[in-house]
């Protein structure tokens, strides 16, 4: 591995008596007014920041805040357009991310960058030894047990990486970012695709590599993450740093491992600084006070901490009828199979039920067949087996046009490709499904399909400079509520499948969705909502199915005290 | 070429004097930055201009490397020049069978620009128009007399559009049903047709002119009186009514595209098509009758091609008018104004060059190479222009760019 060795030792555990000194005075990353435009966008706007060697840095902001650009410029994929980077004091200007990992800077991205086919080891020698005809198989055995030993990461070389659950893939990462003894660590959303329990492994994680003297940045948006695992906490708006200090420590033994001496070496700095609570961190991001929140959404992000499991007040104070099990089902499905074009069942006999009036939650890791469910009720897929009835009626092979006339509602979950056609303007994309509606000797009445578009936006609050602009010009929020006022004011509409409807979304715009999803249910409408985000289905559901391997369990009640745990539990494959 | 020369130099002179006053004003500050205003006013002048200047750059280098090829080829290039004017513009006999030139390639380019919407690239015109001329023919020739003489034209042409639209609608087929690319299908179908249209005119069984001697040609019997496209009457120009055919056959296509249910759909399919088919629009059948009508329009010229003097059918029929209608709706880029333009430039282009050959002795491909070289230098100064805009917009300052960056996020929030 000798040859792998990029120049900054410095970093690595036990090698640093020189190092330890200079740790309150040069950060190991810092950046100065650095600003990134694209086009007419400023996505980073003269942004400071300053990262201590062995600290949990957390860069927190909703969706386009720009914690992504600062992450590819900090990385050597993009060039900031002005402003200065420092690594360990010494100006960075790295022109691609292999140069940047020469120079001690490790990223793992959101989304897994390994070949599923070759193995653990083969991965984790991809595009090294470059040096020699033979990749250094001896010294990656070495490293990796080193890596065992001071951190716990505990890979198996031989397993194919196909065959590793989504946790162990990311450890994968995680060890190939730190096999050459990074600097700095750049975590950009590492726990979008994790299960509770693989996320406080990953924050485990971070605490030893911090402690092992690396830099670590964790880039995320949720909140519960930073208070948990975070030093220090940089809030970006809009691409503008709108605050940052050190986290109020929530509680003390909150820290899944105890750092011998690295992040607390560095602490006395921070004492005369104000501490960060949860709250200060919500107002940063969404940039209006908390109490504006809708109460239970600020409830399950933590802000306000008054029910930290279940939601039995929500569910006294949102449903006025909730309707019984006599009533029929608008939604129901039974064995339904999908399988993929080679044979493997990503949706395996589900069954489930949905009511007028009530809203149904799956909750689940992502990958376990929600999105082959949804796309197989929307009528993108054609399921193997199972029926799936509409209003009574069979739509198990209908066509997408006959289930929207049968009053089915689909909010897709990848919003750029199937909610909207990011070209046409919003009017088009939220009156496509009816311009039969807005004939006039043939051609379309333009006069009429404007008024028509301009209610459907002022009545769902859709903010748009123009109407008439491309769709892909609005906000994800504004982009999001356009669709919801396509499908949420279908006639006559029976039933509304959601998928994702609050991801990528900001909390102002969270609350938004939630409480137009909350309306139609109360307009007795049966409504599924399929997310990650158990907070939000615990809030916003009466019950809650758990999707895993593409079965689903069976509905647990929101309402009961110990909901969060038992469907926490569910989603990691164990029986309720 | 001058044009794009003269302009840095304007852009060097423009500044000097200007920036004079605000040095002197302000002694200490450099002066460097106070001048930058003043050029960035000049610049933002020739930037405006910059759309017409660079193309037309690209236009005057394409002409000259033809002009020195031309030259090697034996021909001063003064002879060269004017007789390709001539062949242009220099007679009411250019002019019309430029005209005619252009109908042709409007046909093609619209029917292109139709399946385009739909996200389709039709690469096969010229398999479609010989299909479409070999359709025209058979009936054309065949037709009984007891046929009304009003009705054979719009027949003949009817049944070219009908056949070039059944070539066009293999490649759809395999396309919808089986994901099939139609760049692919389109492409290998010319050679099939180009074959189909050969296999006609050899075969006296098909459509080959009776042998009488061993010099009859390898072609069609002419058409029949009454299927000839009439001429436009100008005196003199062989014009056919074509070119009125192929501008309402635009003008019925932008429409449709522009302000039509179907026209919306099928920008829809084209920019997602899972949004459309989520949005219950008719995804395969929109894409199978766009890629067939693109045939049909390749089709129609083909019978156009047919239908006009000679009026008879060779296996030359068809000299690359669907490549150029290709890259006439390639470069209009989704405008139908623009695809008149081009299609208007690209046939008197053509057409001159056929009379560079026949007067100044130059031969012919050389307005092929011309016409490449056009095409080459426009596509490639676009693109440029379109990154250059970019690089620019990233490099501007800041503050300039902040307020609007303030008023979108206002928007959106």
């Amino acid at each position: 591995m000798s040859t792998t060795h990029p120049p900054a030792d410095a970093g690595a555990p036990g090698a640093l008596p020189g190092s330890r000194t200079s740790i309150t005075t040069v950060p190991a990353l810092a950046l100065h007014a650095v600003t990134r435009v694209f086009g007419t966008h400023t996505a980073l706007d003269s942004v400071d920041l300053e990262v201590a060697p062995g600290e949990v840095h957390c860069i927190l902001g909703e969706n386009g805040a720009g914690k992504s650009t600062l992450c590819n410029i900090v990385f050597g994929a993009l060039p900031p357009t002005s402003g200065e980077v420092c690594l360990a004091g010494e100006p960075f200007a790295p022109s691609s991310p292999s140069d940047a990992l020469a120079h001690g800077v490790a990223m793992v991205h959101q989304h897994f960058s390994l070949v599923p086919t070759l193995t653990v080891e083969e991965n984790l020698l991809l595009g090294r030894g470059r040096a020699r005809l033979r990749p250094d198989r001896r010294g990656l055995v070495v490293r990796l047990a080193e890596i065992e030993e001071t951190l716990g990461l505990h890979v198996d070389p031989r397993a194919r990486v196909g065959t590793l659950s989504v946790g162990a893939r990311q450890r994968v990462e995680i060890v190939k970012a730190l096999l050459d003894r990074p600097r700095l660590l750049l975590l950009d959303e590492p726990t979008g695709v994790l299960g509770p329990d693989e996320i406080d492994g990953l924050l485990a994680t971070c605490r030893r590599v911090a402690a092992a003297g690396t830099a670590v940045v964790l880039i995320t948006h949720k909140l519960a993450e930073v208070m948990r695992v975070g030093d220090r906490a940089t809030v970006l708006r809009a691409g503008r740093v709108v605050g940052t200090g050190p986290l109020a420590r929530e509680h003390g033994g909150g820290r899944s491992v105890p750092a011998p001496s690295g992040p607390t070496g560095s602490e006395p700095s921070w004492r005369d600084e104000e501490l960060l609570e949860a709250g200060d961190l919500v107002g940063l991001m969404v940039g209006r006070d908390v109490s504006s929140l809708d109460p239970l959404l600020a409830a399950s992000v933590g802000v306000t901490r008054t029910r930290a499991a279940g939601a039995a007040p929500a569910h006294v104070a949102r449903r006025t009828a909730v309707p019984d099990d006599t009533t029929p089902p608008v939604l129901a499905v039974h064995g339904l199979v999908v399988e993929t074009p080679d044979g493997a069942r990503r949706v395996d006999g589900v069954d489930l039920e949905v009511r007028p009036g009530e809203i149904v939650g799956i909750a689940g890791v992502e990958g376990n067949g929600q999105s082959e469910l949804v796309a197989a009720l929307s009528g993108a897929l054609r399921p193997a087996a199972g029926t799936v009835r509409l209003d009574g009626q069979d739509v198990t092979r209908a066509r997408p046009a006959r289930r929207t006339a049968l009053g089915l509602g689909v909010v897709p979950e990848d919003r750029h490709h199937e909610a909207v056609v990011a070209g046409l303007s919003v009017t088009t994309n939220l009156l496509l499904a009816r311009l039969h509606r807005f004939r006039r000797f043939g051609l379309l009445d333009r006069r009429a399909m404007r008024a028509a578009a301009a209610e459907l936006a002022r009545r769902f609050d859709v903010r748009a400079a123009s109407l008439d602009a491309p769709v892909s010009a609005l906000s994800g929020g504004n982009q999001q509520k356009a669709v919801l006022a396509r499908e949420l004011s279908l006639e006559p509409l029976r039933c509304v499948v959601a998928a994702q409807p609050t991801r990528g979304l900001d909390l102002g715009a969270v609350d938004d969705v939630v409480a137009h999803l909350r309306a139609t249910a109360d307009a007795g409408v049966g409504v599924l909502v399929v997310s990650s985000e158990l907070s939000e289905l615990l809030v916003l559901c009466d019950h809650v199915h758990v999707a895993y391997r593409g079965a689903l369990s069976a509905p647990v009640p929101t309402d009961a005290p110990d909901a969060r745990e038992r469907v926490a539990h569910l989603m990691t494959g164990a029986a309720a | 070429m001058t044009a794009p020369l003269s302009s840095p130099t304007a852009a060097t002179t423009g500044p000097g004097p200007s920036a004079r006053p605000g040095s002197r004003s302000a002694p200490p500050r450099p002066p460097g930055p106070a001048a930058r205003p003043a050029r960035g006013a000049t610049g933002d002048r020739l930037r405006s201009l910059a759309p017409v200047l660079v193309p037309l750059a690209a236009v005057l280098g394409a002409l000259a490397i033809s002009t020195v090829l031309a030259v090697l080829a034996g021909a001063t290039p003064a002879e060269a020049a004017a007789a390709l004017w001539e062949g242009m513009v220099g007679t009411p006999y250019a002019i019309g069978s430029s005209v005619n030139v252009a109908a042709v390639l409007l046909l093609v380019a619209t029917g292109f620009l139709v399946a385009h919407r739909a996200g389709l690239v039709n690469v096969g015109g010229e398999g479609q128009i010989c299909l479409g001329a070999v359709g025209a023919t058979a009936v054309g020739t065949m037709l009984p007399a007891s046929v009304p003489a009003v009705l054979t034209l719009p027949l003949v042409l009817l049944v070219a559009a009908l056949c070039g639209a059944a070539w066009g609608s293999i490649a759809a087929g395999l396309a919808v049903r089986r994901g099939v690319s139609e760049v692919i299908t389109t492409l290998l179908l010319n050679f099939v047709g180009a074959a189909v249209l050969v296999l006609a005119v050899h075969e006296e069984a098909l459509l080959r002119q009776p042998v009488t001697s061993s010099e009859t040609l390898p072609q069609s019997a002419p058409l029949v009186e009454a299927a000839h496209l009439p001429l436009l009457g100008v005196p003199d120009s062989p014009a056919t009514v074509a070119v009125v055919l192929a501008l309402a056959a635009a003008a019925v296509a932008s429409l449709v595209l522009r302000r039509t249910a179907t026209g919306i759909r099928l920008a829809a399919v084209g920019q997602s098509r899972p949004a459309a088919l989520r949005l219950g629009v008719p995804v395969d059948r929109l894409r199978f009758s766009a890629l067939t009508t693109a045939g049909a329009g390749a089709g129609l010229a083909g019978g156009v091609l047919v239908a006009s003097a000679p009026h008879v059918l060779d296996d030359g029929l068809s000299s690359g008018y669907g490549f150029s209608g290709l890259v006439v709706g390639l470069l209009a880029r989704g405008s139908f104004t623009a695809a008149v333009g081009i299609a208007t430039a690209l046939g008197f282009l053509v057409s001159g060059g056929i009379n560079l050959q026949l007067a100044a002795g130059v031969p012919a491909s050389i307005t092929q190479i011309t016409e490449s070289l056009i095409i080459i230098g426009v596509a490639g100064t676009a693109i440029w222009s379109v990154r250059r805009s970019r690089t620019r917009r990233r490099a501007a300052p800041r503050t300039a760019l902040g307020s609007t960056a303030t008023a979108r996020t206002e928007v959106s929030s």
